[in-house]
């Protein structure tokens, strides 16, 4: 008998779930922290569940395609930044899309993405000139989103292509090579970083030293968290956020918003979250019918890794100051749509994949299939 | 599964874990720490002034106002966080209030609790207040608020008397009433417990206990005495060219002080809201250190206002009696230095009575000379030499007294108060007050009563006496017809009350004390002490003109002055 599986039964209803629960905890934060900011975060969902229909709808291969162009749109975005730009709290970062402001930086992550795991995937066993032309891909995206100044959306990019790189299997010694390169060029960042991204590099080896400047945030994040304590204050009761002294408290900031409500237990009920989604990221590489459909899951699951644990690091103290959104809870509609088209895509790939390759989760399919033709031989014997 | 999709998710549960750790450090583990500096970030205690006590004249003319004024405060925890929008919001400010720029941003900085607001400007205009009232709410921070000033009614008559209060400490009392009354003035200072946004805004007052005001105090000064004092005491400082002086009206029965002047006198409305700089070294600069209040705090030599205690001694030692008639030369020769009179002529022989009158200097010394060194001192100590007198404001001093001469002619020109001897116009004034009302040392005393703010009476003035002067009341007698004499006699020094055809009768005595050295045509102080009515005195006054010359031409025409306005307005005066 021919096995045929329906829609329900290919994707992935536990990443939906889960999602649907992080996006709910998300509205709830920005709710206590925003009204208005909740508000417009309704508009970004609205728009994010249509990318994320529509992008699991389509078949995922077309992207593999036309992914040049899109690796093009992203550059021309982050140099229209640098041109036309919008800037806010002293960095360029929006542009203005038919009256609404648009961070093209949080577009180009999914483009850039794409265009990562077109070319991997067109090559056979990665080799040493196939991370060159990779890092020749992520790297002038992570340089012109440097320049914006954004530390946090440029880390995201490199963490990106190394990350892929490392997970599609180049070869170890020119991974460990550009790594190492990379971190030989740590102590000259300072000199290419902007002086308040330096002072947060300093500030997060000693938040005593400024505790009215830079450092303030971090005490104050660190402040709401522990107040926290077990089981929170309660929704719509943490003192630190409301009154303003959380700084950032919709965007970067918002986990220690989060924290201060919901304490211990509501924090690990969060990060247990974020965790099942990145592994059901990491089945759903592997259930890929394609290269080009496992590139793209662990490219998204990359990207989710980086800025989930960069940003609780960042609150919890644990990780320098770089302003990366946290995905479903930061306020953010550019960055909500992007993120939903990710999954979006993730579920095309689960959807497309070939039947033989979808083995229940307890049973391995030899079994169930050998029990089947048993059946079947016993009946005609 | 490749083992790099493996390792990938080792990464994801080893940092889901450390994650957790961290939060159980942070949230269980730090978690009371951590509330108790979210509590002080959140909470700030503010101190409520209590309104400080009304200072009222004898018959309760208002001295002192508080006048509402809007002062600007900077709550540095609660600027903008980022250095540039700080720097931005700084600068505005700092142009809105019309206050330097860098002096703001030093202020803010050297603000030692970051949580407790910082007064960067006060006594603001109404107009700029209101400026700033209306961007404060884009100004996280900031803060407004309308305080009551201390304001002197007449700064310049009441300078030394009231003294002032000064910003720091909320506005306690520097010098003066002020400053000896402070802790019944003060009140006491309420708080409260305030819960405050990031931007310093107070959303909810948690704790609070009210503040209690400061009693009132109603002084023994008469307002109207006080003016003409400072008034008559200016003009004669004028007439000699000269800078400073002091003069003190006290009731001879009481020791209440009716005026109290020393000039040049300070603007006191400069302290209330803080001294500047160039104000302050203002006055330190003033040659004639309007700081320094020299009705209480100016030691001088006694000159010829000393001679009715070298009288007083020596009739008590039995040296003389009150028909002793001795001489009095031109000078006299003694140890081998000449003394001399104020007088070039001998002015006959006369007796100890119209010695005082004509203040005739020889006379003197051979009377001190008779009585000697320690006794004089020790007369001298019980007129109150020596001795800071303890009065409700600080700054009295008690002048000089040589136990022993330090040679023999020291004894002669200590009779006539010159040498080391040295006195105070407060000094003065009690020692006459002690001649004129027979023999008693009074305590001085500004305070007539405290009032507490529901208006009953808290304390009250009485008179106390130091001590009984060791004189008998005859001898004193001799004493006060002496300078009865002064006032009366066709050739006593008090010719000008005579001139002015002043009608009461009194006592009085000159003094032209000379100062910076020894030896003749030095410069003097000029002195005047006097008391009216002769029987039952009323009023002793003491007016000092520093370096003033003649005590007769300088100090003698204010206090005539003064003496005239009481008679005018003594019923008023005596009202209570």
């Amino acid at each position: 008998m021919m096995l045929r599986e329906r829609w329900y039964e290919r994707c992935d209803p536990l990443q939906v779930v889960v999602t649907g629960a992080l996006v709910s905890l998300g509205l709830m934060t920005l709710y206590s922290a925003s009204r208005s900011e909740f508000r417009s975060q309704l508009l970004g969902l609205g728009l994010g569940l249509a990318a994320f229909a529509v992008l699991a709808a389509s078949d995922y291969r077309l992207l593999a395609r036309t992914a040049p162009w899109l690796y093009g749109a992203a550059l021309l975005l982050l140099l229209g930044v640098a041109v036309a730009g919008h800037s806010a709290l002293g960095a360029q970062r929006w542009i203005r899309v038919a009256g609404v402001q648009v961070e093209p930086s949080e577009v180009a992550k999914l483009f850039v993405l794409v265009a990562l795991a077109a070319f991997l995937s067109s090559r056979g066993r990665l080799g040493r000139r196939d991370v060159v032309v990779a890092i020749a891909i992520g790297g002038p995206a992570a340089v012109l989103v440097l320049r914006q100044p954004d530390l946090g959306t440029a880390i995201v990019f490199v963490a990106l292509t190394l990350g892929l790189l490392f997970l599609a299997g180049a070869p170890r010694l020119p991974l460990v090579a550009s790594v190492a390169g990379g971190a030989a060029a740590i102590p000259i960042l300072p000199h290419l970083l902007h002086g308040y991204q330096r002072r947060r590099l300093e500030i997060f080896l000693d938040p005593t030293q400024d505790p009215l400047g830079a450092g303030y945030n971090l005490l104050q994040a660190r402040i709401a968290v522990g107040s926290g304590g077990l089981f929170g204050q309660g929704w719509l009761h943490g003192l630190q956020g409301a009154l303003g002294y959380v700084p950032e408290r919709t965007s970067d900031f918002v986990f220690a918003v989060y924290a201060e409500q919901f304490g211990l237990a509501g924090c690990v009920l969060l990060l247990a979250l974020f965790s099942v989604l990145l592994l059901r990221l990491v089945r759903a590489a592997r259930l890929a019918g394609d290269r080009f459909g496992e590139l793209l899951c662990l490219g998204v699951a990359v990207v989710f890794f980086i800025q989930v644990f960069q940003n609780i690091g960042m609150n919890l103290g644990l990780t320098p100051i770089a302003g990366i959104p946290l995905p479903f809870l930061s306020h953010g509609s550019s960055a909500l749509v992007t993120e939903l088209a990710m999954l979006g895509l993730v579920q095309s790939v689960l959807l497309r994949r070939p039947a033989r390759y979808n083995p229940p989760p307890c049973l391995p399919p030899p079994i169930r299939f050998r029990l089947s033709s048993s059946a079947e031989a016993s009946s005609s014997a | 599964m490749n083992g790099r999709l493996v390792a990938f998710s080792l990464c994801v549960v080893l940092a889901a874990g450390g994650m957790t750790a961290r939060l159980f450090a942070l949230q269980v583990l730090d978690h009371q720490q951590l509330s108790r500096q979210g509590i002080e970030t959140r909470v700030r205690r503010d101190s409520v002034p209590a309104d400080r006590g009304i200072i009222y004249d004898r018959h309760g003319a208002q001295l002192v106002v508080n006048r509402p004024v809007w002062s600007l405060q900077i709550v540095p925890a609660a600027l903008p966080g980022d250095a540039r929008v700080r720097q931005a919001e700084l600068a505005l400010v700092a142009g809105l209030a019309g206050v330097s720029e860098s002096r703001l941003a030093a202020q803010v900085a050297a603000a030692p609790d970051l949580y407790l607001p910082v007064i960067v400007a006060t006594n603001l205009k109404p107009e700029v207040a209101a400026i700033l009232e209306e961007r404060q709410p884009a100004l996280p921070g900031v803060e407004l608020e309308a305080a009551p000033l201390r304001t002197y009614v007449d700064a310049l008559d009441f300078g030394h008397v009231l003294g002032y209060t000064t910003a720091a400490g909320g506005g306690s009392g520097k010098a003066g009433v002020e400053a000896g009354l402070e802790a019944l003035l003060h009140g006491r200072d309420g708080w409260q417990d305030v819960e405050t946004s990031s931007a310093g805004l107070v959303t909810r007052v948690l704790r609070s206990e009210a503040a209690v005001p400061g009693d009132s105090v109603y002084l023994s000064i008469d307002a109207g005495l006080q003016r003409e004092t400072a008034q008559a005491l200016r003009a004669a400082i004028a007439s000699a060219n000269v800078k400073a002086g002091a003069a003190l009206v006290v009731d001879p029965r009481t020791g209440e002080l009716l005026a109290l002047v020393s000039e040049p006198s300070l603007d006191t409305n400069l302290f209330p809201a803080g001294i500047s700089i160039a104000d302050y070294a203002r006055l330190l600069q003033d040659p004639g250190r309007p700081l320094y209040d020299r009705a209480l705090d100016g030691q001088y030599p006694p000159g010829s206002t000393f001679k009715m205690i070298t009288a007083a001694a020596a009739l008590e030692a039995g040296k003389i009696t009150d028909q002793t008639v001795l001489g009095c030369p031109a000078a006299i020769q003694y140890g081998g230095w000449v003394y001399r009179n104020w007088a070039g002529y001998d002015m006959g022989p006369m007796t100890v009575e119209r010695a005082i009158a004509l203040s005739c200097d020889t006379f003197f010394y051979t009377v001190a000379e008779r009585v000697g060194d320690t006794a004089l001192a020790a007369y001298a100590r019980d007129f109150g030499y020596g001795t800071a007198p303890a009065l409700e404001i600080p700054g009295t001093a008690g002048g000089y007294v040589p136990d022993r001469a330090a040679t023999p002619g020291e004894t002669l020109t200590m009779g006539i108060g010159q040498g080391r001897l040295l006195t105070t116009p407060l000094i003065q004034a009690m020692y006459v007050s002690a001649v004129a009302n027979g023999g008693s040392l009074l305590r001085p005393t500004l305070v007539d009563r405290v009032v507490d703010p529901a208006g009953r009476v808290v304390a009250a003035a009485r008179p106390s006496t130091v001590a009984r002067v060791p004189v008998s009341a005859a001898n004193l007698e001799v004493v006060r017809q002496g300078m009865h004499l002064c006032l009366d006699d066709p050739h006593g020094t008090g010719y000008q009350f005579r001139a002015d055809h002043f009608r009461q009768d009194g006592g009085c005595k000159t003094g032209t004390a000379q100062y910076g050295g020894s030896g003749t045509d030095l410069p003097t102080h000029a002195w005047f002490t006097f008391f009216s009515p002769y029987d039952n005195p009323e009023i002793a006054i003491v007016v000092l003109v520093e370096g003033g010359g003649e005590g007769d031409q300088v100090a003698e025409p204010a206090a005539v002055q003064v003496a005239d306005y009481y008679y005018a307005h003594r019923a008023q005066i005596r009202s209570h």
